[in-house]
């Protein structure tokens, strides 16, 4: 064959380049540069960048705070994403047909979804004020007497105030997408199960959910996953506390890392995270097939 | 010279062997029409042609000059799309004239030629309007447009009227056979419809599994197939195949029913395959001509298609297709004498599916 | 009145038989519950930003304020503070920019050419996914080391690494979408393949193109962490201006709300612009909605 080429090889190359440089940044360099810096021992008093083998990582087995914040991070996560799906699906089903003003009405529920989450902490913290917040006024309305409850304190109450804001911001994500994918499914389907005798549940279980799953898995591992890297929210209402009862996983990192300058140990911390989840989300991601 | 020649032509997908080794060349002005079942690889064949494919293996020259490696753009050829591919944001005059403007030609030279291809199709009026308010005949006529206006040196056609409804594609058909004699380019169509392969075609190349099965006008693949494959894809209705042996010049099918061979033709003993066309089955007359033989059969199925009528009877232990003339009305159960034209009867070696 | 179909051959719900009126009220009556019980915070954060501090530490609480008096706001701009939804504007603005670009071509070479496999573009979307607090730290000593700390270039280019992979994954769905006879027949009509993206790539994906520049925009513009992180005192967003009035001195309470409606005002019209490609946008081309 012809040593010649074809003029335009190169050209799928250049275009991919610049950003392929950018991703490397993010993505090769953290992951490289967190190893390296966590064989060290770099802290805020000593930097010293001999070998120190595996003493950070050593350190991390032992570090109960740690495997707390990945306790509590467990806990939200476990929480709150089966609410929001359930409830953003029984929310899809109720506007699923026409109604008038739908549109209007669906496009207030999206608003939570798009306002920063810091500013959605911030906005669940004036909520939440013992003293000047609705909330508490509401409550202490059906009560009968005032319920002047420390929400951002009190340790019964400190996850669900964060649950109820997470729910509420997240919510409606789950919403219209599921709102979007039942409307996709083929009515033709779920007729055919009507006349075959088949009601609501048995209609739903074997021939809607199998149609909507494959929209409904990228939605759980979106969320899935910005639930386990949650910090806006938490850092808005608790900064982590009282004490260390609402730190996270990221909420503890950025503590040990900006906050205790544990530098190499925080590195540790990054590099086991970083690997971790690569791994979990590459085999999500062909399992689902996204990358086709 | 020729304006197209392909050599020993291969196109791989992978572990997938698309083009098997073709060699074509195609003269100065001619219509070729590539055809052939789906996956036959016509359809890779042409875009190999195009440069919108690389191929594995093998030469394309077009004009004499070997492009084997060069862009489509430098190949100096314009193809016409199933899709028609027509820029929905732009509109017809700029439809037809985007590729002049890509090759920074004069505006007022792009004007002329805009003008005078719109004219040549019939659709100097719709210039101003959208893709979207057109409709499909007129869409296809756009992408036409788009092609001529280039004057290229060789034009593609990849399936253009598929899209288009039995009515529709008949008209275009005509159009263009008409633009072709009109220009006088060198052409080449792909097609999965024989029909309008034998209407369109200087040569036909009919393709299959990724090779030429046989080159020739159309006359030539329909009267002289050169296997079974090319037999029974060309002629509506299909040919009959009846397994038969050959004895002593005559053919005896399954059911005993001995049909001699006219003079002149002979074939050695053995197992064959009598291919019979059904407009070669007609009812019979009152006596046969030379080279004709008559035998009996049992009126299965009757459908009528306007001036003619096709009947199924068995013969020969299968099921066969006449096509009688509309008026030789016959209902299902009736006996009937056909008369068969064993001067145009095809045979096959079953071994080898060639013609004999 | 007959039953509301929905749209041909789409599923309608739930298929019991009752009367349709009762069941839409009832819907309906739900459905604006839903709609209150959302919306009530949002409204509760613009009505505080409008209060007198009279009104805001009201005690029981003033469900609207008496006269809308914009105060709060003024306050903010006396200060400078507002200053910070501009610094956010230019962060969020150049690098959607930059993100756009290299991302949709990146996104070509994907859709076209399939450039690196399956196994690029599954490296690409797993990026999306990283836990911005441990990409952030080592980000954040590179930055010390480079002096990069507190500059807009250095969290501009940040933002545009990290919005490449929402812009390669939504733009080679946009992409894969155009029929890829309209470029083959722009190649042979005459075009480079450069003029093609420009011609044919980018007027067929030009709402794609919108619809992905604001989300990208959207998701630059509301982050705090790497805001957070890498600023001190000169590029301070409005995220993190919002998080300074934490302070436990709740005399700050009008400025939380002003802020985070200055900073939230911008997203809501652009996204309300927007209204059909939201699902698409945000389910990451999961839903064609």
């Amino acid at each position: 064959m012809a040593a010649i080429v074809h003029p335009d090889r190169n050209f799928k190359y250049w275009l991919i380049s610049p950003a392929i440089f950018l991703l490397l940044l993010i993505g090769l360099f953290p992951l490289i540069f967190s190893l390296v810096v966590s064989f060290m021992r770099v802290t805020m008093l000593e930097t010293d960048t001999s070998f120190a083998g595996f003493v950070n990582f050593v350190q991390l087995f032992r570090d109960g705070r740690l495997w707390q914040s990945l306790a509590h991070t467990v806990l939200i996560m476990v929480v709150a994403l089966p609410i929001e799906l359930l409830l953003g699906l029984a929310m899809a089903y109720l506007f699923l047909d026409r109604m008038p003003g739908r549109q209007i009405l669906v496009s207030l529920l999206m608003l939570p979804t798009i306002i920063s989450p810091i500013v959605a902490g911030a906005t669940w913290r004036l909520l939440l004020d013992n003293r000047y917040g609705p909330i508490n006024q509401i409550i202490g309305w059906f009560a009968g007497h005032p319920v002047p409850a420390l929400w951002t304190v009190n340790p019964t109450l400190v996850y669900p105030a964060i649950i109820f804001c997470e729910i509420w911001q997240w919510t409606p994500f789950m919403f219209l997408i599921l709102l979007a994918a039942l409307s996709n499914v083929d009515r033709s389907l779920t007729e055919a199960a009507e006349i075959d005798g088949a009601r609501f549940w048995r209609s739903f279980r074997y021939v809607v959910l199998p149609a909507i799953f494959p929209v409904m898995s990228v939605a759980i591992l979106i969320r899935g996953l910005d639930l386990f890297r949650i910090f806006d929210i938490i850092w808005a209402l608790t900064t982590g506390g009282p004490g260390t009862m609402t730190e996270t996983i990221s909420v503890y990192t950025y503590v040990q890392g900006f906050k205790q300058f544990e530098t190499s140990y925080t590195a540790a911390i990054a590099f086991l995270v970083i690997a971790l989840l690569t791994v979990v989300v590459t085999w999500a991601i062909r399992r689902m097939g996204l990358a086709k | 010279m020729s304006d197209l020649k392909i050599t020993g032509l291969h196109k791989h997908y992978g572990t997938y062997h698309a083009v098997k080794g073709i060699d074509l060349e195609v003269p100065s002005g001619e219509f070729t029409v590539l055809v052939g079942p789906s996956g036959c690889g016509k359809s890779t064949l042409l875009r190999t042609i195009a440069g919108l494919e690389e191929a594995s293996a093998g030469t394309v020259e077009i004009g004499g000059k070997d492009v084997t490696w060069a862009r489509p753009r430098d190949r100096d050829i314009a193809m016409v799309f199933q899709n028609y591919a027509l820029y929905p944001y732009l509109n017809v005059y700029e439809n037809i004239a985007f590729g002049l403007r890509a090759r920074r030609v004069a505006s007022a030279e792009v004007d002329r030629r805009v003008k005078r291809a719109a004219d040549m199709l019939g659709i100097s009026q719709l210039l101003e309007r959208f893709p979207r308010e057109l409709s499909g005949g007129q869409r296809q006529r756009v992408a036409i447009g788009r092609a001529i206006v280039r004057d290229a040196l060789l034009f593609l056609f990849d399936e253009p009227l598929s899209n288009l409804d039995a009515q529709l594609r008949d008209d275009m058909r005509i159009e263009i056979k008409r633009l072709h004699q009109e220009l006088g380019r060198t052409m080449i169509y792909v097609t999965h419809d024989q029909i309008e392969a034998m209407t369109l075609a200087d040569r036909i190349a009919l393709l299959r599994d990724g090779k030429i099965e046989q080159l020739g006008t159309p006359l030539d693949l329909f009267e002289r197939p050169a296997t079974r494959f090319v037999a029974g894809f060309l002629g509506s209705p299909k040919m009959n195949f009846l397994p038969a042996t050959i004895e002593a010049g005559q053919v005896a099918l399954r059911d005993g029913t001995r049909l001699t061979l006219p003079p002149g033709r002979s074939a050695p003993d053995g197992q064959a395959v009598l291919g019979l066309r059904p407009q070669h089955i007609a009812k019979a007359g009152a006596s046969a001509a030379p080279g004709h033989v008559q035998t009996q059969s049992i009126i299965e199925l009757v459908q009528p298609t306007g001036s003619r009528v096709q009947v199924s009877m068995p013969l020969g232990g299968i099921s066969i297709t006449a096509e009688f003339a509309a008026h030789e009305v016959t209902m299902p159960g009736e006996q009937v004498r056909i008369d068969i034209d064993m001067t145009r009867a095809v045979l096959i070696d079953p071994q080898t599916d060639k013609v004999i | 009145m007959g039953y509301q179909a929905h749209g041909a051959g789409k599923m309608t719900g739930v298929p019991f038989h009752r009367r349709a009126e009762t069941k839409l009220a009832l819907r309906y009556l739900t459905a604006l519950l839903l709609v209150v019980i959302f919306v009530f915070p949002i409204y509760w954060l613009f009505a505080i930003s409008f209060k007198t501090p009279g009104e805001i530490f009201a005690f029981p609480p003033v469900w609207y304020p008496k006269s809308i008096q914009f105060n709060n706001y003024a306050v903010l701009f006396k200060d400078g503070d507002a200053k910070t939804v501009g610094n956010s504007l230019v962060l969020a603005s150049v690098s959607t920019f930059f993100a756009m670009i290299f991302g949709t071509a990146a996104a070509y070479s994907l859709a076209r050419f399939k450039t690196g496999g399956e196994n690029l573009a599954v490296w690409i979307i797993s990026q999306r996914m990283m836990p911005p607090v441990a990409i952030a730290f080592p980000i954040f000593l590179l930055y010390v080391w480079l002096g990069w700390v507190d500059t807009y270039i250095g969290l501009i280019i940040l933002y545009t690494a990290f919005g490449l992979p929402y812009v390669i994954w939504m733009m080679r769905g946009y992409i894969e979408d155009i029929p890829l006879e309209l470029e083959e027949s722009a190649l042979i009509d005459g075009c480079s393949r450069w003029e093609v993206l420009w011609k044919v790539v980018f007027p067929m994906a030009r709402s794609g193109l919108f619809a992905t520049a604001v989300f990208t925009f959207v998701f630059s513009w509301n982050d705090f962490l790497f805001a957070l992180v890498l600023t001190r005192t000169e590029v301070i967003t409005y995220t993190v201006q919002v998080t300074h009035y934490f302070g436990g001195q709740s005399n700050f309470w009008s400025k939380i709300a002003a802020m985070s409606v200055l900073g939230t005002i911008p997203v809501f019209i652009t996204v309300a612009t927007l209204q059909r490609y939201l699902v698409r946008g945000i389910s990451m081309g999961a839903v064609k909605g």
